[in-house]
């Protein structure tokens, strides 16, 4: 008796929740296939005629080549932001790692950037790296540049801006799991190694860099898949240009759904976006079985 | 010998003033922008366009503030007002939903327990663009556009509770299974175990996850200018969004909207910090 009436129990703890997130996200995402497979215009929209077309609306954004631009695009960006603010990260964690007085203190400060809302941190980068904005007057009192760079005109250096803008939101994260990833790592190995005469960078690339893979492999992982859904940082300090050149998945998919409304263009392109990160989690998913099993 | 030592001693000493040092440099850049936030803020509109860039405001004004404060434009209260409404309603459902839930996964054996999970980790995931199309479609029959705040909070729930789920979860497992078994002999059923016993001593974690939930929503972009129409009505980023939309962009009254919405999380940060390093590890990477 006991045993069942612990499991109804446990029914009642969790269904709720289950059954929340099923109709508000669950119920969502299978609906965005259909609507994906259908066509809902702005001209349809209250009627209700939504016509079936198949895999139409898939085609459309790639005849016109909205698809490539936008996962090129997503892509760079992601990968741009997960190595750089890894690298970072790192650095910081190892910094910090050694002990002095204020480590702890000035650890947790850098974690600020992670908590701000993302349209703040847009904002303050935007205005930071506007043409008469600090950062070209820096660079140009050092005399790196000659004349003010157009950071947010030239479509190369708006998605730079945009990667600095996310690795300083991205920096604090990949600290914390690092810095917890070093604290699984036994303080004998460095000694013995220290005694067998392995200098620091020896210590490093042998002990540290090996026993953190499990952390680095989940960060890059994790790092894809939340970079990957940008939105709010991109819309706020590009919205997307100059042209399209730093449209991202997520913020064309938004364009198309809600500035054009196409909203069955938008769902097929936000379909494709899912595609991605369900590769990528399965990915992931098997290394990690392979690497337990190892 | 003595060189030998010296080098040693010299290698003590540049630890003891070299790294604190570079240290406390690198996070100083690194804060810069929050700096510069702050001080833009606090200019006037001719200091700001002045060259070379004023690094320190040479006349302290607070006009940025205070015109926001009586503007029917966007008034910086009511922008305020809304953020707050929208955080602390989802807030309130995430906590309600969530932390039972968390234990419950961490602590009954139920069938699809492993499905469960893997549901929540993957919807902490989804990008949010994701299900926005379908969400409006979904709002408009059911006539909830009509209640935009409720559209809203409901939309940015979803953040918050699987983060809890998943974060929370962790957290009950690693209390000890006695607790509950002497709890059992005190008297106690499942529910008040879990309301008496349970909850307070997960305390740290549960603080963690509200924390997260409220921000969540507070810094909530893509709801609250999708589901919201009015103007008067939204939170304080979508209103950010439409300053910058403007053809010359006032930097002042921005940054001050900025500071008025990066008030709450600065203050929150202070006061559980050392909560979030300890939460965020466990979440992460063991869920």
């Amino acid at each position: 008796m006991g045993k069942s009436k612990e499991r109804i129990a446990g029914y009642l703890f969790v269904l709720p929740a289950l059954i929340y997130m099923l109709f508000f996200v669950g119920y969502p995402v299978i609906d965005n296939i259909r609507l994906s497979l259908i066509d809902v215009n702005v001209m349809n929209f209250s009627s209700g005629d939504h016509p079936f077309v198949g895999l139409e609306n898939y085609k459309i954004l790639q005849r016109e080549g909205i698809l490539a631009t936008t996962l090129t695009n997503t892509i760079v960006y992601t990968i741009g932001c997960i190595i750089i603010q890894f690298i970072c990260g790192l650095g910081f964690a190892m910094l910090f790692s050694i002990p002095f007085r204020m480590a702890a203190r000035l650890r947790g400060l850098v974690m600020i950037s992670w908590l701000l809302p993302a349209t703040i941190t847009a904002m303050v980068f935007k205005y930071m790296f506007s043409a008469d904005g600090i950062v070209n007057e820096l660079l140009m009192q050092v005399g790196l540049i000659p004349d003010p760079i157009k950071w947010l005109v030239e479509p190369v250096t708006a998605m730079l801006v945009l990667v600095v803008a996310n690795t300083w939101i991205g920096i604090p994260f990949n600290m914390i799991l690092i810095t917890s990833g070093l604290t699984t790592i036994p303080k004998d190995l460095y000694e013995s190694a220290a005694i067998d005469g392995a200098n620091t960078m020896k210590r490093f690339f042998k002990i540290t860099l090996p026993l953190l893979k499990p952390t680095i492999l989940s960060l890059l992982v994790l790092g894809f898949i939340y970079t990957f859904r940008v939105f709010d940082l991109v819309l706020i300090t590009t919205h997307g240009g100059p042209v399209d050149a730093t449209q991202m998945m997520s913020t064309y998919a938004y364009k198309l759904s809600f500035d054009e409304f196409k909203y069955s263009q938008g769902a097929a392109l936000s379909n494709v976006m899912l595609l991605v990160l369900l590769v990528v989690g399965f990915v992931y998913m098997r290394l990690v079985n392979r690497e337990e099993k190892a | 010998m003595s060189i030998a030592v010296s080098s040693i001693h010299r290698s003590r000493r540049l630890r003891r003033n070299a790294i604190p040092l570079l240290s406390i440099l690198l996070v100083a850049v690194f804060l810069f922008p929050l700096y510069w936030l702050a001080v833009t803020s606090f200019k006037t509109e001719s200091e700001i366009f002045r060259t070379p860039p004023t690094l320190f405001p040479h006349q302290f004004d607070v006009k940025s503030y205070t015109e926001q404060l009586t503007s029917s434009n966007y008034n910086i209260m009511q922008g305020f007002r809304n953020s707050a409404l929208i955080a602390f309603g989802a807030l309130a459902i995430s906590t309600l939903l969530a932390i039972p839930a968390s234990y419950g996964l961490a602590r009954f054996s139920i069938a699809g327990k492993h499905l469960m999970l893997l549901l929540f980790l993957v919807t902490q995931m989804l990008p949010a663009s994701l299900i926005l199309t379908p969400l409006f479609i979904l709002y408009k029959q059911f006539g909830l556009l009509h209640a935009p705040f409720w559209a809203t909070i409901l939309a940015n729930a979803t953040a918050g509770i699987p983060f809890t789920i998943v974060t929370l979860r962790t957290y009950f497992i690693t209390l000890p299974k006695e607790l509950e078994e002497s709890a059992k002999i005190d008297g106690c059923n499942i529910f008040t175990t879990f309301w008496r016993i349970m909850l307070p001593i997960a305390l740290p974690g549960v603080v963690v996850a509200m924390v997260f939930s409220f921000l969540f929503a507070w810094g909530d972009l893509i709801y609250g200018m999708t589901f919201i129409s009015k103007e008067h009505m939204r939170p304080i980023t979508a209103g950010i969004y439409n300053f910058l939309g403007f053809q010359r962009t006032s930097w002042n009254h921005s940054m001050a909207f900025g500071m008025v919405s990066i008030l709450p999380v600065v203050f929150i940060f202070i006061f559980v910090q050392k909560f979030i390093v300890s939460g965020l590890t466990n979440g992460a990477v063991k869920g």
